[in-house]
């Protein structure tokens, strides 16, 4: 069983975000970056999906800042092979690019399954799971919390809106997108990162110039604007009920 | 004269008397020695190498103070004196018994007067002896304290140590029936007892065959206190003065040892017996049960699964129940349970705050929080943590702080002062203040911070912050067990202090105070000392710098905070600040040394709470509110401030008892 974990470096919120001269994306030197929050749960799920049946893990990350450090780190959790994606990924680069991308590094690898963060907050362009299955026309699912293996396929546990739950059954190879694995990501003792980055390698593939279309144009990006004031209703429910009532007649909502 | 006679009345008629008697005690030291051998091969060859022998003249000057004079034995009042009756008597009986046998075999000293005070100090001890007995029985079978281990196993040595004593006493006391001396009153005990012997009217040929009998019993009750010590409760006699001869001599108590590292330089980790070193395993066998440091542990008193007393006795099983298998087939011993996880549950290792009391406590100077630390390190090295820790040490890693907030906001509270508080990166500071972690970040000591810059300036100190150059200084994170990122972040820290110019360093924060004083390398330091905010106003209150123009006038009372008191001893600069704002100080019951724990410290503050039955810090809120006419609490940390103001509120005593940290009492005297 070979699973390739494709993960994604997003602008880590804690910092301010700040717009660039262009005034339609990120500055990319203020920007810091860290690991997509749901690409760590796939990380995590590639893990426990080794534990419990063998296998081999394979990580796959773009040459930015903070790389190595994702990268060491999967190989503490249990990740057996590291590919850094170089060049033509300072600027900003959207879902379809990155998806042709990692589809050309994946092939090769001939994986079993592939795991993706099912989303993150950086998509602009739709999530990269479904598009990455194109390319590498494997089935897709999303949305998925909790994964078990058995003769060439996947049992997913898929979350709908509204508490619902779905157990599918996926032909391997497939694309998943994880929501969340069925364990929180564990805790890497910086120890343990500290001899993966001794024994572990990075090896480092220069993937070709990016192909971008198909993502949307940025017209403008900007920070949420104050809108007019909101006006407060005071009184008792009731009151506050009826002037509600009155307000909406007034705008003709009723 | 009177002189002491060698085996006076034992008849001959099973040979010559010193052949059995020695005959029996030389066997029964045999087996003592033998079985002593087996019980210190475990510890000894099971654990780990370290070196305990250097300073050899503080070692026994620490085994006079602990072991002999028992000074923490005496730090309580009912059971220190109950102890050292005991301790002391059979000390002297001992002596007693040496110095009769260099009297008989090599040279004669025991006549006349030399004789008289000889028996009359044994007689008194025997006295004082039973006196301890009955303050044991009593203790142990009426009062019952929770803290005591209440098996047979303990009425089994006390009643061999009466039956001993008893039985010496008896023999002296039929001896003294028969001969009837003109100085027997130099023998209170005895000759008291003698009047009972007379009393029967019995002849003196009865008398010495009862005296006889007696003789044999006590020697027979001498040999099986010998044959049965390294297997009853009585061993402590050898490893308790073990254990303090051999305590830790290389360190301050706030500087605990580094991760062990494996032959090829690689961290080791606890996860089996054979991975504490001897010293380790040998604290589990010295302790006493005694269960001061139960009574003393804030984690216990809170209802948590942490007893450091059952922390050295669940090492203890272990080591004797599996150590013998592990020494025969190394680590490749099946079915022996895990150490971490199994014979130490991870709730109980993740209760600790670290705050140090059970080490104050122990009387045979036990290293609790060494093991316990330790074992956190196997913990975080397999990731077993609530989420709560991970996300703060995920924090800590990535930007220096617990609170997961930038690292470039760090000064943001030091804005809008005028003049500009100095970058200590950029300027040269007579006072590098060390702001530390809660200082910085949190929304409801900003106030605080605020004041202290503000003292300061008004004393016109010349100090600077590091800004967003500092990080946590980690003293809690070595606590919780992460190594790699406790050096992470002292790493970071030094690299920017080395390149500043300062005189000393200050912070407000006890925590960060103990490992910058005790544990970060001391090339950095240089020999510059580190100041905890109240030492540093203490020498200005000396030199007459700092002068109050208010007198407060509130009656209040001061916790000390653990890593101030306990750990660096810092307990009369704020006092005396406090004094020195006008205010009036009543102690709590538990203060100085003995303070109590906010439940804060060792990484706990990051933690989930647990479910206790009465959180830490509201007992302490309870022990201060309960002082008549007391205001407010004072604390000089901010953690406590975080703790007490939560606890306040939750356990109603917010309108009656302030939680007020001491620079809000300096700033508002100034």
């Amino acid at each position: 069983m070979h699973i390739v974990v494709p993960v994604k470096l997003v602008p880590d919120l804690v910092e301010e975000l700040v717009i660039d001269a262009s005034g339609c994306a990120l500055d990319p030197d203020t920007l810091r970056l860290q690991l997509n929050e749901f690409d760590g749960h796939a990380i995590e799920q590639a893990i426990l999906l080794k534990e419990r049946g063998g296998g081999q893990v394979t990580v796959i990350a773009p040459d930015l800042e903070g790389v190595d450090d994702v990268l060491y780190t999967a190989a503490a959790k249990g990740a057996d092979r590291l590919i850094k994606l170089c060049d033509h990924f300072g600027q900003a680069v959207n879902n379809h690019a990155m998806a042709r991308a990692v589809a050309e590094v994946i092939k090769p690898l001939q994986p079993d399954l592939v795991l993706t963060g099912v989303q993150s907050h950086s998509d602009l362009d739709g999530s990269i799971g479904p598009l990455l299955a194109g390319y590498l026309a494997m089935p897709y699912v999303g949305y998925i919390a909790g994964v078990t293996l058995s003769d060439g396929r996947a049992t997913v546990r898929k979350e709908y809106p509204g508490g619902l739950v779905a157990e599918l059954e996926v032909t391997l190879p497939a694309v998943l997108g994880i929501q969340a694995a069925d364990q929180p990501p564990r805790y890497v003792a910086f120890s343990r990162i500290r001899q993966a980055m001794k024994s572990a390698t990075i090896e480092e593939q220069t993937v070709a110039a990016l192909d971008t279309s198909g993502g949307p144009a940025v017209a403008r990006m900007y920070k949420p604007e104050v809108a007019a004031r909101a006006t407060m209703l005071d009184g008792k429910p009731d009151e506050v009920a009826d002037q509600l009532v009155a307000l909406f007649r007034e705008l003709g909502v009723l | 004269m009177p002189e002491r006679v060698d085996f006076w009345g034992i008849p001959h008629t099973w040979g010559p008397p010193e052949l059995y008697a020695y005959g029996i005690m030389g066997l029964a030291s045999l087996v003592l020695l033998f079985r002593l051998y087996q019980a210190v091969s475990l510890w000894w060859r099971l654990g780990r190498a370290e070196k305990r022998w250097d300073q050899l003249h503080i070692r026994i000057w620490r085994l006079i103070q602990y072991a002999i004079v028992q000074v923490r034995v005496l730090s309580q009042r009912y059971p220190g004196i109950m102890h050292v009756a005991l301790a002391w008597a059979f000390f002297v009986f001992l002596w007693g018994t040496i110095l009769a046998t260099i009297h008989s075999h090599f040279i004669g000293f025991l006549y006349g007067h030399t004789y008289l005070v000889y028996k009359l100090a044994l007689d008194v001890f025997t006295a004082i002896f039973i006196g301890g007995a009955i303050l044991a029985a009593y203790r142990r079978y009426v009062l019952r304290p929770r803290r005591l281990t209440l098996a047979p196993r303990f009425t089994y040595s006390l009643v061999l140590i009466v039956v001993i004593v008893l039985g010496g006493l008896s023999v002296e006391s039929t001896r003294l029936a028969v001969e009837r001396p003109e100085w027997a009153w130099w023998m209170p005990a005895g000759w008291l007892v003698a009047q009972l012997w007379l009393a029967t009217g019995a002849s003196d040929a009865t008398l010495l065959d009862w005296h006889f009998g007696l003789w044999f019993f006590h020697l027979l009750s001498v040999a099986l206190l010998f044959v049965t010590l390294p297997q009853s409760t009585m061993l402590h006699v050898i490893t308790g003065p073990l254990n303090v001869f051999f305590s830790k001599l290389d360190r301050p108590m706030g500087r605990l040892a580094p991760q062990p590292q494996t032959a090829s330089g690689e961290p080791l980790f606890v996860t089996s017996l054979r991975d504490l070193t001897w010293k380790q395993l040998l604290d589990s066998e010295a302790c006493t049960e005694c269960g001061r440091c139960q009574d003393a542990c804030p984690a216990f008193a809170a209802g948590t699964p942490l007893s450091p007393k059952e922390l050295m006795l669940n090492i203890r099983t272990a080591l004797r129940r599996d150590g013998p298998q592990l020494l025969q087939r190394g680590n490749g011993a099946n079915g022996v349970p895990a150490l971490v996880g199994e014979v130490v549950q991870d709730a109980v290792l993740w209760s600790c705050t670290t705050c140090g009391a059970c080490v104050r406590e122990c009387p045979v100077l036990i290293e609790h929080i060494d093991t316990m630390v330790d074992m956190r390190r196997q913990l975080v090295n397999e990731g077993r943590m609530d989420s709560m820790l991970q996300e703060a040490l995920a924090n800590l890693g990535r930007y220096g702080n617990s609170f997961g907030q930038s690292e470039r906001v760090r000064g943001r509270w030091a804005q809008g002062f005028d003049p500009p508080i100095k970058d200590a990166r950029k300027e040269s500071v007579e006072y590098l203040w060390f702001v530390g972690d809660y200082a910085s970040y949190s929304a409801t000591l900003s106030d605080i911070t605020r004041k202290t810059a503000e003292v300061f300036q008004k004393l016109g100190l010349d100090f600077g912050i590091l800004y967003e150059g500092e990080r946590n200084a980690g003293n809690d994170v070595r606590r919780v067990g992460e190594e790699g990122l406790y050096e992470m972040l002292v790493h970071r820290n030094t690299a920017v202090l080395s390149r500043c110019s300062f005189k000393a360093i200050v912070t407000t924060d006890p925590h960060s105070y103990n490992t910058l004083k005790n544990e970060y390398p001391p090339e950095v330091l240089d020999g510059r000392p580190v100041l905890h905010y109240t030492e540093l106003l203490d020498q200005l209150l000396m030199t007459g710098a700092l002068k109050f123009s208010h007198r407060l006038g509130y009656t209040v009372t001061y916790s000390d905070p653990c890593y101030l008191g306990r750990y660096n001893g810092v307990y009369d600069a704020p006092r005396r600040l406090i004094l020195a704002t006008g205010c009036q100080l009543v102690e709590m019951p538990r203060c100085g040394d003995r303070a109590a724990c906010c439940g804060a410290g060792g990484g706990r503050i990051w933690m989930e709470e647990q479910a206790v039955q009465e959180r830490p810090s509201e007992a302490r809120i309870r022990e201060a509110a309960a002082l008549e006419g007391v205001q407010a609490l004072v604390v000089t940390c901010p953690k406590d401030v975080t703790m007490y103001r939560d606890a306040v509120k939750t356990t109603g005593y917010e309108p009656r008892l302030a939680v007020k940290e001491l620079m809000e009492l300096v700033h508002a005297a100034l």
